[in-house]
């Protein structure tokens, strides 16, 4: 799934990061689980916003792989604020999960 | 900053929910224990104090204590709206915590009176806050969600069973129904097997099972059949057996209900089919297992009919179908679905507000994996030398499977204990 963002450069960085993070049920990091919707960087105002998603609206494991996602990404910017917004619109289908997530998931 | 146009849901906190685990791990050791001491009551009729006091304990102590607090879990997902309150599920916990050994005490004593009364009472108001919180969860307009059915009917069907169970305990001593209280221990039994064990397990299983094994096959449709053919199935038994239809006429609520046992097998099979996960852990194999188990006590249940049709009455048939539900079906799908959600409320218990500070350990290291399959092939010979030693009437067998069972009773156990006293490396 193509993730929207208005700086290429930092987007790959930022999904680099994010692939340390992983939904601990599933054992898939987030980006390739089709989790990460849209990652734009304001550098004037030095804030970034994420919109993500969950596998499911009431995911008990929701709260921790929003603050991972929230930690990881202060980590490695830390001169921004980080917005996380988690939006259900649309929501997480399994066709969202990468080639590659599908692999892992299916073993190869 | 976390914000958004979806508030992220706060499940139900652990202290509401690990409690259930803990007293249901415990009241399977005490069945286990039950069951190896009494091994000679089963080749007995069922109505004998030690079998009563031994299938309540699963019934109640294992069986419904962990299904409640892992609803009271499960609720927010299932429903998709959060519990409506934490302290009645507590509430609930401590009702049926009192009551049920309480019972069961009444019943190993075979004295109907003051506990046994008192305890039923106090499982019967457990139920009633049980259910009241889930109606009270499920939001307006999701009330024609099909698992949110399936969940708040199976709570009915328990309160009617608990009802059921209270009376039968006060007729036991003061009569007051037209006939004794063994004339209707069969129809207590069924509704809840069917109305509340089965009906929970089907409406959470549809849910999880393809959950977990990330599969694409849903079938709202289907489930509904499922729904109205066990409910009409067990409506039609209950009228048979008050009417006192001859046996031969049960066979229609048994097709009923073994079509809708059928059905989710099939869906399971698909969802199995159409999983993206490919690898299958241990406590989805254990799951899935017991899915299959559902197929035996419904052959059992067919030849009993037979059996009680042209012979009247057969014992060992009658505790052979109560081993295969109880110790079979019912307790493989608890033991399977124990090491998928108990690591989780203990995860995020610890681990919620580390996350993003550095590596933590995935929820399936709280637990053992080799203890889980020690178990689970303990759980398995157990079951197969104890299911032998009924039919075969050979005490050696039920010993040797009796105590086996109560090992993997006590893996179990351990497994429990240490995922619920797990400790972060500091």
């Amino acid at each position: 799934m193509k993730i929207n963002s208005n700086s290429q450069e930092k987007c790959n960085q930022a999904l680099e990061v994010l692939k340390d993070v992983y939904d601990p049920e599933i054992g898939l990091n987030v980006v390739d689980l089709g989790l990460i919707y849209r990652i734009d960087f304001n550098d004037a105002a030095q804030v970034i916003d994420v919109d993500m998603t969950l596998t499911t609206q009431y995911c008990p494991m929701g709260e921790s792989i929003v603050n991972n996602v929230s930690g990881s990404m202060q980590q490695l910017f830390a001169t921004y604020e980080i917005n996380v917004t988690l939006t259900f619109e649309p929501p997480w289908d399994m066709e969202m999960i990468s080639e590659a997530g599908k692999a892992f998931l299916q073993g190869y | 900053m976390i914000t958004g146009n979806a508030s992220i849901q706060q499940t139900t906190t652990h202290k509401v929910v690990i409690p259930f685990y803990i007293y249901a791990s415990l009241s399977l050791l005490a069945a286990c224990v039950m069951l190896l001491l009494y091994t000679d009551v089963f080749d007995q009729h069922h109505f004998h104090p030690k079998t009563l006091a031994i299938t309540h304990t699963m019934a109640l102590g294992w069986g419904t204590m962990i299904i409640l607090g892992a609803s009271y879990q499960l609720v927010p997902v299932l429903v998709e709206n959060a519990l409506y309150s934490e302290r009645l599920a507590l509430i609930s916990f401590v009702l049926a915590a009192i009551g049920i050994p309480l019972l069961v005490y009444g019943f190993f004593v075979f004295n109907m009176a003051l506990p046994a009364r008192v305890g039923g009472t106090l499982v019967n108001l457990a139920v009633l806050a049980y259910i009241i919180n889930l109606i009270l969860s499920i939001p307006r307009h999701k009330s024609r969600n099909v698992h949110a059915i399936f969940i708040l009917t199976a709570g009915i069907w328990l309160f009617i069973t608990t009802l059921t169970g209270l009376l039968l305990v006060y007729n036991f001593n003061d009569p007051f129904l037209p006939q004794n209280s063994l004339r209707y221990l069969s129809l207590h039994a069924h509704i809840g097997l069917v109305g509340w064990f089965l009906m929970l397990v089907l409406g959470v299983g549809t849910r999880l099972l393809p959950m977990f094994m990330i599969s694409k096959y849903t079938n709202n449709k289907q489930l509904w059949i499922q729904f109205v053919t066990i409910n009409l199935g067990l409506l039609l038994y209950i009228l048979f057996d008050l009417a006192s239809f001859p046996s031969a006429s049960y066979m229609l609520p048994a097709i009923l209900i073994g079509y809708g046992i059928f059905s989710f097998i099939w869906f399971c099979r698909k969802a199995y089919q159409q999983r993206i996960r490919k690898k299958i852990d241990g406590p989805m194999q254990i799951s899935l297992l017991a899915v299959m188990l559902m197929i035996v006590p419904f052959i059992v249940l067919l030849v009993l009919i037979l059996i009680a049709y042209y012979f009247k009455g057969h014992y060992q048939m009658g505790i052979l179908y109560g081993f295969f539900i109880f110790f079979g079906w019912l307790t493989a799908i608890i033991m399977g679905m124990t090491f998928k959600t108990l690591p989780f409320i203990v995860w995020n218990k610890i681990y919620h507000k580390r996350a993003g500070q550095g590596k933590t350990p995935v929820p399936k290291a709280l637990f053992s994996e080799k203890l889980f399959q020690t178990m689970f092939i303990s759980y398995i010979i157990g079951f197969l030398c104890f299911a032998t030693g009924l039919m075969t009437d050979i005490t050696a067998m039920l010993k040797i499977g009796a105590a086996v069972l109560l090992m993997a009773a006590v893996f179990y156990n351990i497994n429990v204990q240490k995922i619920v006293f797990h400790k972060p490396a500091s």
